[in-house]
């Protein structure tokens, strides 16, 4: 049994909906700005990849959009992009709908809001806790289009995306769903949460006044990650049934490794993404020599660049060389729960199209740095067999593999 | 502020909050049940009221709230607690 990619929607900072963001990818336009979703004079990391001009009343009731964080509003367009992409899911029964998404840090802008009424003594808002729940963005898209079968949302830090689309993976392999909606969402560009990652040193900070270059995945001078936000959504099938229903097939979801490096709690390690990748290529069942892209974690930390880098060289040997790489964070910043998930539909896209879009802000390599990062032009190539990687606090590392073939 | 004034602030507010309710329908006695509000949208009203009116009511007493009347009520009894 294969399963198929047949519907994306993408809410990010370069774009909303797939046509918009692959358009500023491939030109690899930045989504990076000063912060203006809050006063961040203060914070040491003043800029980020906001979703600017995103209005959820378009789209939500005055009463649903009291009732849901913006994680949850992302997702829903996402979502709604999706399944309008994907065409009529009506043939299936609502029991065999499942949705599998990922999220990092849940409805974290509703904790902070509550959080700080409560401590001036106030009363805290009702929905304060449906609207953080980590659950709370798969369970209002259940609800939008009565999707009554499984709902189930992945929590590993940065790779949360990664493991909602290889569940989805799982649930259709094992016959616990005939589509599901996978992706992931994230909306932490928020004051406590950026003083969380400023005081683990991992949010760059030398460039507020210059916020285009500051992602700068492999890098020299690069000097953290930029916060981003988004959503990222796609709709999965079974081959056979999405063929029958006439369904516009994107890409075969061919494999998915998943390993924990069980070594530290924040920093990454070579074995652990070596050994991923590894189940990710025989979860596919293709030889590792068919790979020729990967969109890499990336997220422009000084350590994690290289150790995705090592990983890759480990991994591929001689061939590493050839494989072309691209970092979309360079584009949008670190978009968290979601990044997985833009970063696979970018997967796609760069399989549906032969572009591959730029790593951009990398005009000088760091040494330690040594693969084909794609730098500040896309390339014209076709792509087969591409891999999305992702890799989050706790050790988790998440290898997805898309195919044409 | 008198009775009234508050009677008719109360109600102003509540037909900006209730989707798909005539102001002229809402009276002190409309229960929010007919106002089309389940017991989540009921706590939610009454959590913007308190923010709206610069009240907070006290825990026992709101959970017997049914009706507009009870926030007039309640309001008109805790004048001190009125911003302004």
């Amino acid at each position: 049994m294969r399963i198929v990619v047949t519907g994306m929607g993408v809410v990010s900072p370069i774009g909303t909906g797939v046509d918009q963001f692959w358009d500023a990818a491939i030109k690899g336009m930045s989504g990076i700005r000063r912060i203006q979703s809050f006063d961040a004079s203060r914070q040491r990391s003043q800029i980020a990849g906001e979703v600017i001009g995103f209005d959820p009343t378009s789209f939500l009731s005055a009463k649903q959009v009291e009732q849901t964080d913006r994680f949850t509003q992302l997702a829903l367009l996402a979502a709604s992009l999706a399944l309008e992409d994907a065409g009529s899911l009506d043939g299936y029964a609502p029991e065999r709908l499942a949705v599998s998404l990922g999220s990092g840090m849940g409805g974290f802008a509703t904790f902070e809001s509550s959080a700080a009424r409560k401590l001036q003594n106030k009363s805290v808002p009702p929905f304060t806790v449906p609207r953080i729940m980590a659950n709370s963005a798969a369970a209002w898209i259940a609800t939008k289009y009565r999707l009554k079968g499984v709902n189930l949302t992945s929590s590993t830090a940065c790779s949360s995306g990664g493991n909602a689309i290889g569940m989805g993976l799982d649930l259709l392999r094992t016959g616990k769903a005939d589509a599901v909606i996978a992706g992931g969402t994230e909306a932490c560009v928020l004051p406590l949460t950026m003083s969380g990652f400023e005081a683990l040193f991992a949010l760059s900070t030398h460039y507020n006044n210059d916020p285009e270059q500051a992602s700068r995945p492999f890098a020299k001078d690069r000097d953290g990650f930029v916060m981003g936000e988004g959503a990222g959504i796609l709709i999965l099938e079974k081959e056979e049934a999405a063929v029958r229903r006439g369904a516009k097939i994107y890409a075969y979801l061919a494999g998915y490794g998943c390993t924990c490096d069980a070594t530290h709690i924040v920093a990454p390690e070579v074995e652990g993404q070596v050994s991923a990748m590894k189940a990710a290529i025989q979860d596919a069942g293709i030889p590792p020599a068919r790979v020729d892209y990967i969109n890499a974690h990336a997220t422009s930390t000084p350590l994690g660049d290289i150790v995705e880098t090592k990983a890759i060289r480990e991994l591929f040997g001689e061939r590493a060389q050839e494989i072309a790489i691209s970092a979309t964070k360079s584009l949008i910043g670190h978009t968290i729960g979601a990044s997985a998930a833009i970063g696979s539909i970018a997967t796609v896209m760069t399989l549906h199209t032969g572009t591959i879009h730029p790593t951009i802000n990398l005009a000088e390599t760091d040494p330690e740095c040594d693969l084909r990062y794609t730098p500040n032009q896309a390339i014209q190539q076709k792509v087969q067999t591409g891999m999305c990687n992702a890799f989050g606090f706790g050790g988790n590392n998440v290898s997805i593999i898309f195919t044409t073939l | 502020m008198d009775k009234t004034g508050i009677e008719e602030k109360v109600i102003q507010f509540i037909a900006s909050k209730v989707e798909n309710v005539d102001v002229s329908k809402i009276t002190t006695a409309s229960q929010f049940e007919e106002l089309g509000l389940d017991s989540m949208d009921t706590v939610q009203l009454l959590f913007d009221a308190e923010e709206e009116f610069g009240v907070s009511f006290d825990g026992d007493e709101v959970k017997n709230f049914r009706s507009v009347g009870d926030i007039v009520n309640y309001i008109g009894n805790h004048p001190s607690s009125i911003s302004a």
